[in-house]
């Protein structure tokens, strides 16, 4: 009997990874990663033990309920993916993942240094399935070095990766971007390191290689100038809450409340600056620049000789403040980019997804849950190919719902030896 | 199977890039194709200097277009020419630039490069199979197209305010213009996926990248949460909606650490960690449902715990009993971390103008064809008389000729 389709993932043959197979063993720190090389074409098998990847206990949940299916981490994830179970504890299990990699591109995983070798999945031991195969793993600090075996989450890796420093504001200290960024981060730049890796194998007649990935480098490439800033002025960057930090230097306020919420604004909106003037007439011609039209007031704010004092400062900053609060802040924003200010709203996740730009882009899909009898919307394609475009696959995957189709017809395991394995509790 | 006896080219070897892109994303994307070898010539001019160039850290708090930490950091490896494209020539010297590349880069705001007769459609004619990537902030189309900004302001449009800061005070965001690092990794997926395409069948493409559209990518599970459940998610400071205790804490010496525990054998860990004080043990603490409804008073304890130690005790004290933690490294730590210098993740490369300066590395390390950073950013205009005389090919004369009639400024 052949084994039944499952509705998902939509196949996406004209993605220009179309024909590569990445097989993923990883935790929040490579799931992202996969799910871009899926969307691109590849055939991600994602690989949980037989009581389902641990990540599927990741809050929030579907109507709050936890379950095996429910989680919105694991939807956002790990959609687009095949999924098949396979115990690394026993050693048929680690077999068949061996069997499953020598029909692989590539591997991404993120045990903690070391690990892989006792599961005989470590690139060494791949490398001698076949010398093409490309092995990401993806670790807290790297595969190396006297932090190689330290604890982490993404606060740790937000911490040590020096990204908390330069959050926060100076009264109450460093602070975390809620949505994990380490995470976000080491997902993102281990998907350049493979991608160059894999391009590497087609440049060098088939060589894979091993790439070592490390959260902390990640998210210390996300420091802007705080790390040239205290090689070059040896000063330490750090939160300025709602001001901004140039090189060390507290500047002014960029964020500003509206009627209807926050609007960001740099230099107290452009009223200090070379361009001070365009904000300026604004004011004026509402009637509410509070003097600063004046000729002095001009030429001070604009080329900043003398500079102002802390308290003209304060005077600039709460005129443009009152300003802001009477208007609506996407009335605003429209007004200012007309006169040539690159100001933007702070939007949540509800504007975001009501954002008229996102909508005129066709962004947002529509994700049939057929398992549920609903459909959700996910974000969309994360850039558009003119060629091979990049494609939301439908839903994530139950734990082991690709068992039939890949260990059948991907490895050509028939019934019996199926069975076997199910009975044994590898699969 | 034997391995091929010839050493191994790097990555991008025999690519050509022209980089129009400028400030934060596009040269950000175009480093890793220089660093894994690929020729990359950065296109500027000394009418309209790239914005970096003009922003600090400055070399003695020189301001200088040679002198910029800011812009040296992201664009090691690169050639670097000067090319008015308001000059009548401009254009068309850009265009063979481009017919002589495998790969265009621009983050120009939609319509700049069609002015120049440089948008895709008119390149293709002089390069058939160009690869070439647009990345302004938000797209080709829609009504926000023409918008400006830079990343720090892009991170408030894509909730990144939103999500960081105190709950019951302002959407501060990030201290840095965030997405600008952030989407030039995605940048550089959707590119290198481009190119591997193009290996195989000889096919060049464009790539429409709107930084909005990648930045949301990094949301974690906001969007979802939202879509699904209808449940807004706000940011919480340094708390989790899954992990109690999970927060930043002040040590004696002035310094923070960040602590964590998601899991019960992390909790029983940390109360080991601080010799099992009673409160540890009250009831109302036994599950982590429980704890996450206590956090006020866990944070209070911790709070006092931890001014009686330094942040690197905390942190040692923490890892030892099995609980993930950390010093909140400041950019001076970063430089002496023992981990990043052990992995040499810092490069040092000497500039003529700026000295011997500190550049990031990729986070990444490929066994085989690893990054290899061949010199610092180049000086404005450093590489004209290479790229025009021999790789666009104009004859002495013409090139003395441009040379003064300003093509070149």
């Amino acid at each position: 009997m052949p084994p039944e389709s499952s509705p998902v993932p939509l196949p996406h043959p004209t993605g220009p990874l179309a024909g590569y197979r990445v097989l993923d063993f990883a935790d929040e720190k490579g799931q992202l990663c996969a799910r871009l090389l899926a969307e691109l074409g590849a055939d991600v098998i994602k690989v949980e033990p037989r009581e389902g990847d641990p990540t599927r206990a990741n809050g929030p949940f579907f109507k709050g309920e936890a379950g095996p299916n429910t989680s919105l981490y694991w939807w956002a994830m790990n959609a687009g993916k095949r999924s098949v179970t396979c115990e690394l504890r026993l050693d048929r299990g680690r077999e068949l993942a061996r069997r499953l990699a020598a029909e692989s591109d590539m591997v991404i995983e993120s045990w903690s240094p070391g690990k892989s070798a006792e599961f005989d999945m470590d690139y060494r031991s791949l490398s001698k399935l076949h010398s093409g195969i490309i092995v990401v793993s993806i670790t807290n600090f790297g595969q190396t070095g006297p932090y190689r075996d330290l604890l982490a989450t993404d606060i740790v890796g937000s911490a040590m990766g020096g990204h908390m420093h330069l959050n926060g504001d100076p009264e109450h200290g460093p602070v975390r971007t809620t949505a994990p960024q380490a995470y976000a981060q080491v997902n993102f730049q281990a998907a350049v390191g493979a991608m160059i890796a894999l391009y590497s194998r087609g440049l060098n007649g088939g060589v894979g290689q091993h790439v070592d990935v490390s959260m902390q480098e990640a998210m210390s490439n996300a420091m802007d100038t705080a790390q040239a800033t205290w090689d070059i002025r040896r000063v330490n960057t750090y939160g300025p809450g709602i001001r901004r930090n140039n090189s060390g230097v507290l500047g002014s306020r960029y964020l500003f409340e509206a009627r209807d919420g926050w609007i960001a604004a740099q230099q107290a909106g452009g009223l200090i600056g070379p361009h001070a003037n365009v904000i300026i007439d604004w004011l004026a011609e509402s009637a509410e620049d509070r003097g600063l039209s004046r000729p002095e007031w001009r030429a001070r704010l604009t080329t900043l000789v003398p500079p102002p004092t802390p308290e003209e400062r304060s005077f600039v900053e709460e005129t443009f403040g009152l300003f802001c609060r009477t208007r609506l802040k996407e009335e605003l924003v429209a007004e200012a980019q007309r006169r040539g200010a690159g100001w933007a709203p702070v939007f949540g996740p509800r504007e975001i997804v009501e954002s008229k730009q996102l909508e005129a882009r066709d962004y947002w899909v529509r994700v049939r849950h057929e398992d549920l009898g609903e459909s959700f919307i996910y974000p969309g394609a994360p850039f558009k190919l003119s060629k091979t475009p990049s494609l939301q696959r439908g839903r994530a995957p139950h734990a082991g719902e690709h068992n039939d189709a890949v260990y059948s017809g991907l490895l050509g395991l028939d019934a019996a030896e199926l069975r076997g394995l199910k009975l044994r509790m590898v699969i | 199977m034997a391995l091929p006896r010839t050493p191994l080219k790097k990555p991008f070897e025999g690519l050509r890039v022209a980089d129009f892109a400028w400030v934060g994303v596009g040269p950000t994307v175009s480093k890793y194709l220089a660093d894994h070898g690929a020729e990359v010539i950065r296109i500027e001019s000394h009418t309209y200097p790239e914005t970096l160039r003009r922003v600090g850290p400055f070399v003695d708090d020189t301001p200088g277009l040679d002198n910029s930490g800011y812009y040296a950091n992201f664009n090691s490896s690169k050639l670097g020419i000067s090319l008015n494209l308001k000059h009548e020539r401009g254009p068309e010297l850009a265009r063979r630039v481009v017919a002589a590349c495998d790969v265009v880069t621009e983050s120009f705001t939609p319509g700049t490069m069609a002015r120049f007769g440089l948008d895709y459609d008119s390149l293709r004619r002089v390069r058939e199979d160009v690869v070439m990537i647009s990345m302004p902030l938000y797209g080709q189309t829609g009504p926000w197209a023409s918008y400006m900004g830079y990343g720090h302001v892009l991170q408030a449009a894509t909730g990144y305010n939103h999500l960081t800061g105190w709950p019951d005070a302002e959407p501060i965001g990030t201290g840095i213009p965030y997405t600008d690092f952030l989407v030039p990794h995605i940048a550089a997926v959707a590119l290198i996926a481009a190119l591997d395409y193009r290996r195989r069948t000889g096919e060049g493409q464009y790539i429409d990248f709107g930084q909005m559209e990648a930045a949301v990518h990094g949301l974690g599970t906001a969007l979802l949460d939202w879509t699904v459940n209808g449940h807004e998610q706000l940011r919480m400071a340094n708390r989790d909606p899954e992990a109690a205790p999970h927060g930043c804490y002040r040590c004696k010496d002035g310094r923070y650490v960040v602590i964590a525990c998601f899991t019960e054998k992390q909790w029983d860990g940390f109360r080991a960690a601080l010799g099992r004080p009673d409160w540890c043990d009250l009831e109302r603490m036994r599950r982590k449902w429980q704890r996450l409804n206590e956090q006020r008073e866990i944070d209070r304890h911790i709070g006092f715990w931890c001014a009686e130690y330094t942040a690197n005790q905390v942190f040692r004290t923490m890892q030892d009993f099995g609980v993930p933690a950390g010093i909140v490294k400041s950019p001076e730590d970063m430089h002496r971390d023992p981990q990043l210098r052990h992995r040499k993740h810092y490069w040092r490369l000497r500039h003529p103008v700026m000295g011997e300066r500190t550049y990031d590395a990729p986070a990444f390390r490929l066994s085989k064809t690893p990054a290899v950073v061949t010199k610092a950013a180049p000086l404005l205009g450093e590489d004209n008389e290479y790229v025009f005389r021999e790789i666009v090919g104009l004859s002495d004369e013409e090139y003395v000729e441009l040379l003064a009639d300003g093509a070149f400024e």
